[in-house]
């Protein structure tokens, strides 16, 4: 991938890094210079969506395994509140900035087009922030009140340029409601950090989370906390890592100790802070995590160069052979008139690709409603034979959670689905959108410009190279279902009581009485049970399908648009192309020659351009 | 009559009922349990502790603690004037074993047998404190089953039943008490079920909870107190109190070889000491120190961080100066006092009542299960103990007040669940008195309780349920004012 072999790989990295940004105002440039606006504008967004990039970095574990003091660690300051008891309840994003500040944001302020983690909030002063990250409810300035969902803080951090750190609320055996923000916000995660003391090996339960989170991030680094507290914890990690390698999860046990840290940056002691194991996770999150994400932008944006070049060589080139070649000028003529016809084609609603989004997104509606009501369906069964047979009074506070997570993972999976369906339609238009276009491809290439699911898959079936929207077509899918189990699900059945109806008559009657009374108060619980959990599937499922509708439309949206653009962008190229051969054709051999030098020299500077770009764009798989 | 003795005629007729069927000898068991000392298992998941609390409550090492699990059989451990171990298979049959004490702990040689087939060891061992309880050590339930869903529809019910403890502790972690691990806690039904008449939370590790700050225990006390108000604990179990596990079994179980030891880390400043012990590793490795290796890692193994942190504290201080001082107030510090106190209020004061009730329970259990001429007669008459004696009745409204199946008024409740005998059956508990009050100032104190919880009972406004919990209230001060002579 990179060009040279002496210098450090940091300073490779910023290398690139340059050497992209520099070939992408070339080719802003050079479309300007060529007169082609809508090329232009291309890369401008390219720009922008390379300088924007910012890994997400979700911080999971259980309740009270010491997330807040690792966040805290990492970014060597005390940000999130870290108490014995009180544990984190809000979800806390990090991220970059000059100056320290803070805002939170609540329910009432949830938009469902803006993605959750940008929505800004109110401001809040840093000193501020326990009271608002261990707990949900407060009273504002106006005495209102509110709901916070989020917390976000800027600092002013060098491991938070090109990150956003997330701290949880514990996930609580992957069994509680407070799971459910925690699974909801994984699609949006590039890592994983998931935190677990040395008091034990992992459980069952957290083992079941890093499967499920596993799904839908493949990156995800074990942090071993309180390594200084527990003499034993070298035994815990090993039997960890055995855990984790008979489930055939891929990662890696890096353990750490929050105190050292903290002693090591107030001593300023380089031996104690790396006893404290933070400078090694550090490095996995930035050379690892941070660098992969942005070398995978630094391509797209070098593919988007040579695109551009492609389309801005396709018109100097038939003027080339046109004015080469005054006998096959005509036929150069024709020929490009035939290949207009078919951009103009490929412009219009009757594309095929263009009917095979519409068709295909209408089909994928459906079925993923049909995924999400199967799911439901067998979720209420298995919930209905629970509750006949235990006593709700006494079960349901294992049952409420036990629910949560049961639809929430049950979203995850008709999420994944989604995702999956989205990818392969994605696939299937690029490839008519290709078979329509014909020759003009040969010239022109085209890419696939939503590669959901990683580039690889894509690479398989899809031209030479792929560039574009990929970036914010992510964000856009990972948006969409992020929102459903943030901001909606929690507390969906916060008062409902099924708790126990008073049995005070019984208590002086006789035992055997008090059980036919039981007996009969029972059947009321369970219908009871029963038509609250009815009410929440319903209500979920609403949310659920409204989601998936939403985000359905976006990625139509989004395809429509990107093709559209390519094939005005296409025709464009082909008008110019044509205007360029058939003035060509009328021109004087005179004429001709120098018109030709000037061409070579265009075509050659084009050439140059591409090549630079091609050097910095990963090698097609 | 008391009680007991009511359980010694019913157990006389059960035995004329069931007598020459396959029953009698549970019945003998039953019988022998009357007079036995109070049965006290100690429940919860594994590596909660259980076997270090053991320890810590007997004052000895008797059990074996290790870093993996380690307790895989039930074990009773009871007074006895010989040093014994005995394996009682599921049949019934019972074979002594020979055994080792290593490092204090006994250590079992199984002979060949399959622990699978052993349905508990039986340890016994002369012992002043098993002597007023005999403790049941118990494996805890595992890791979690397989599957998450099926778990969850094991639930606990706080339910009357026979159970081969009177009366149970039962250790959890800090945990979130939404959490289904928190609740599994009490799954552990083996021996007992959670119920708030006869169990006890602790919360154990209660050092861990500060990572081994000096000032761990305060917030284990907070977190403590906030889990005997949670309803959904306050119905499984009596209280909740924290106990340091580790520092409480060594604390009790001190050498003055470790004395000295820990004298040495104390004759640093402390600002080395606070170095010294940043981490686990540097105390084992720091080499300017005058202690072997072994020692160091003796010492950490037996106080961990927090506790050799605390006692090097104290040590330095000066607010001890020999190992009995040491001891005595890390004892204190670890909690163990605080639930000595609480299992001799709790259940070895209630003793025969907790008896009898698990007497009653198992005949009524034999009764349902094997039904013979004359067993319906023993259940009506077990029946009617039960709900006659005003001791059960104090029993059941305890239960029905900690499942919220009674209203009461917040500011009550407590005034209610005292007077029945919810921190203690004494009269001068249930009236929150003094312990050296006078006589004559309870009867007093009997009199006004009477008066004025017979004006809530006649109050109109009072409801229905109210009204029966304070016919309770009344019948329970009246005892106290027969006795107050």
């Amino acid at each position: 991938m990179s060009t040279t072999t002496t210098t450090t790989p940091a300073a490779q990295r910023s290398e690139r890094a340059d050497a992209v940004r520099g070939v992408v105002d070339l080719g802003i440039t050079a479309a300007t210079a060529y007169g082609r606006d809508d090329l232009t504008a291309r890369l401008r967004s390219t720009r922008e969506t390379l300088a924007d990039r910012a890994v997400h970095v979700l911080v999971a574990g259980e309740f009270k395994q010491g997330k807040s003091s690792l966040v805290n660690a990492l970014v060597g300051a005390t940000v999130c509140p870290v108490d014995d008891d009180i544990a984190t309840a809000v979800p806390t994003f990090l991220r970059h900035d000059d100056t320290a500040h803070a805002s939170v944001v609540h329910t009432d302020d949830v938009d469902p087009d803006v993605a959750p983690d940008e929505l800004t909030g109110d401001d809040i002063g840093i000193s501020d922030l326990h009271r608002f990250v261990t707990e949900q409810r407060h009273i504002d300035a106006d005495g209102v009140d509110r709901e916070a969902k989020a917390v976000n803080v800027w600092l002013p951090r060098r491991i938070l340029s090109g990150m956003v750190l997330i701290d949880t609320p514990g996930v609580g055996g992957l069994s509680s409601a407070h799971s459910t923000p925690t699974l909801g916000a994984l699609p949006l995660a590039d890592a994983v950090v998931f935190v677990t003391d040395a008091s034990q090996e992992l459980t069952q339960a957290e083992l079941d989370f890093l499967r499920t989170a596993h799904e839908a991030c493949d990156r995800i680094v074990i942090a071993l906390t309180k390594t200084d507290f527990y003499p034993g914890w070298r035994t815990i990690r090993d039997l960890n890592q055995g855990h984790l390698d008979a489930a055939g999860l891929d990662t890696r046990i890096v353990p750490v100790s929050a105190p050292l840290r903290n002693h090591a940056i107030r001593s300023d002691d380089r031996q104690l802070n790396a006893e404290s194991g933070y400078p090694g996770l550090i490095r996995i999150l930035t050379d690892e995590v941070i660098d992969e994400s942005a070398s995978q932008a630094q391509g797209t944006a070098a593919l988007d160069v040579v695109a551009v070049c492609n389309q801005l060589e396709s018109q100097f080139r038939s003027e080339r052979e046109a004015l080469a070649d005054p006998e096959r000028a005509q036929a150069i003529v024709e020929e490009l008139k035939e290949t207009k016809a078919r951009t103009e084609a490929l412009r219009g609603q009757a594309g095929k690709w263009n009917q095979t989004l519409n068709d295909g997104i209408a089909d994928l509606v459906a079925d993923v409603e049909h995924d999400f009501r199967v799911r439901v369906r067998s979720m209420l069964k298995e919930a209905d034979a629970a509750i006949e047979n235990s006593d709700p009074a006494d079960t349901w506070t294992e049952f409420e959670p036990w629910l949560y997570q049961r639809v929430a993972a049950d979203v995850l999976v008709n999420y994944t689905y989604l995702r999956d369906a989205a990818t392969s339609l994605s696939e299937v238009v690029a490839q008519h959108f290709h078979d329509a276009s014909g020759g003009v491809l040969d010239r022109l290439s085209v890419h696939n410009p939503v590669p959901l699911m990683s580039a690889s898959t894509v690479e398989a079936t899809v031209d030479t190279d792929k560039m574009g929207l990929g970036a914010s077509g992510f964000t856009m899918l990972r948006g969409g279902y992020m929102g459903v189990l943030m901001m909606t699900m929690m507390g969906s059945m916060v008062g409902i009581a099924v708790g126990p109806v008073a049995l005070g008559v019984g208590m002086i009657l006789g035992r055997k009485t008090l059980k036919e009374e039981k007996a009969r108060q029972l059947a009321t619980r369970r219908a009871q049970a029963k038509n609250t959990i009815r009410k929440y599937a319903d209500d979920v499922a609403f949310h659920v399908n409204k989601d998936s509708r939403d985000t359905l439309r976006r990625v139509q949206r989004q395809l429509r648009d990107h093709y559209a653009t390519r094939a005005e962008e296409l025709h464009r190229s082909t008008s110019e192309a044509l205007a360029a051969a058939n003035t060509a054709a009328k021109k004087l051999e005179s004429e001709r020659v120098g018109r030709l030098k000037d061409i070579d020299a265009e075509l050659g500077r084009i050439d140059a351009l591409r090549d630079r770009a091609v050097a910095l764009a990963p090698e097609a798989g | 009559m008391s009680l007991l003795d009511d359980a010694r005629t019913l157990l006389d007729e059960a035995r004329r009922v069931w007598v020459d069927t396959p029953c009698s000898s549970t019945l003998d068991e039953l019988a022998a349990r009357v007079d036995a000392p109070l049965r006290v298992a100690i429940a919860g998941k594994v590596k909660a502790g259980k076997s270090t609390l053991l320890n810590a409550l007997v004052g000895e090492r008797l059990a074996p603690t290790d870093e993996g699990e380690c307790t895989r059989i039930v074990t009773w451990y009871r007074d006895g004037h010989t040093y014994e171990v005995r394996a009682n298979s599921s049949e019934g049959d019972s074979r002594q074993l020979p055994f080792v004490r290593d490092a204090g702990a006994i250590e079992v040689d199984l002979d060949g047998l399959d622990a699978d087939a052993i349905d508990h060891l039986d340890v016994t061992w002369p012992s002043q404190r098993l002597r007023q309880m005999t403790l049941i050590d118990t494996p805890g339930i595992g890791s979690l089953s397989q599957d998450a869903s099926d778990r969850a529809w094991s639930f606990i019910h706080p339910d009357d039943d026979e159970t081969p403890a009177d009366a149970v502790l039962y250790l959890m972690k800090h945990l979130h008490v939404g959490d289904l691990e928190f609740l599994e806690t009490f799954h552990d039904t083996e021996v007992s079920r959670p119920n708030p008449v006869n169990a006890i939370g602790v919360l154990s590790r209660a050092d861990e909870i500060g990572v081994g700050r000096l000032d761990a225990m305060g917030s284990a006390s907070r977190i403590a107190t906030r889990y005997r108000q949670d309803p959904r604990v306050r119905r499984l179990v009596q209280t909740v109190v924290p106990v340091a596990g580790l520092l409480a079994e060594s604390a009790a179980t001190l050498t003055e070889d470790e004395y000295r030891a820990l004298a040495v880390v104390a004759d640093r400043g402390p600002k080395d000491i606070e170095s010294i012990l940043l981490s686990a590793d540097r105390f084992v490795q720091t080499p300017d120190i005058a202690l072997t290796d072994l020692e160091r890692e003796h010492l950490l193994a037996r106080f961990g961080v927090f506790g050799v942190r605390l006692a090097s504290t104290l040590i330095r201080r000066g607010a001890v100066t020999n190992a009995r001082e040491l001891s005595e107030i890390l004892v204190e510090r670890s909690g163990l006092d605080e639930l000595r106190e609480l299992l001799t209020t709790l259940f070895i004061d209630r003793r025969d009542l907790l008896k009898a009730r698990s007497v009653l329970f198992a005949i009524d259990r034999l009764a349902t299960d094997h039904p013979v001429a004359g067993s319906d007669d023993l259940r009506r008459e077990i029946e009617r103990v039960l709900s006659g004696a005003h001791d059960f009745a104090e029993l059941r409204l305890l239960s029905a007040l900690r499942a919220g199946q009674i209203e009461v008024k917040p500011d009550l409740l407590d005034e209610v669940e005292r007077m029945i005998g919810s921190s203690g059956a004494a009269p001068r508990r249930r009236l929150s008195l003094d312990d050296d009050t006078s006589t004559e100032v309870v009867r007093t104190a009997a009199l006004d309780a009477i008066a004025r919880w017979r004006r809530r009972a006649e109050n109109p406004l009072t409801n229905h349920d109210m009204r029966n919990a304070s016919q309770i209230v009344i019948r329970t001060c009246e005892g106290l004012v027969a006795d107050a002579v």
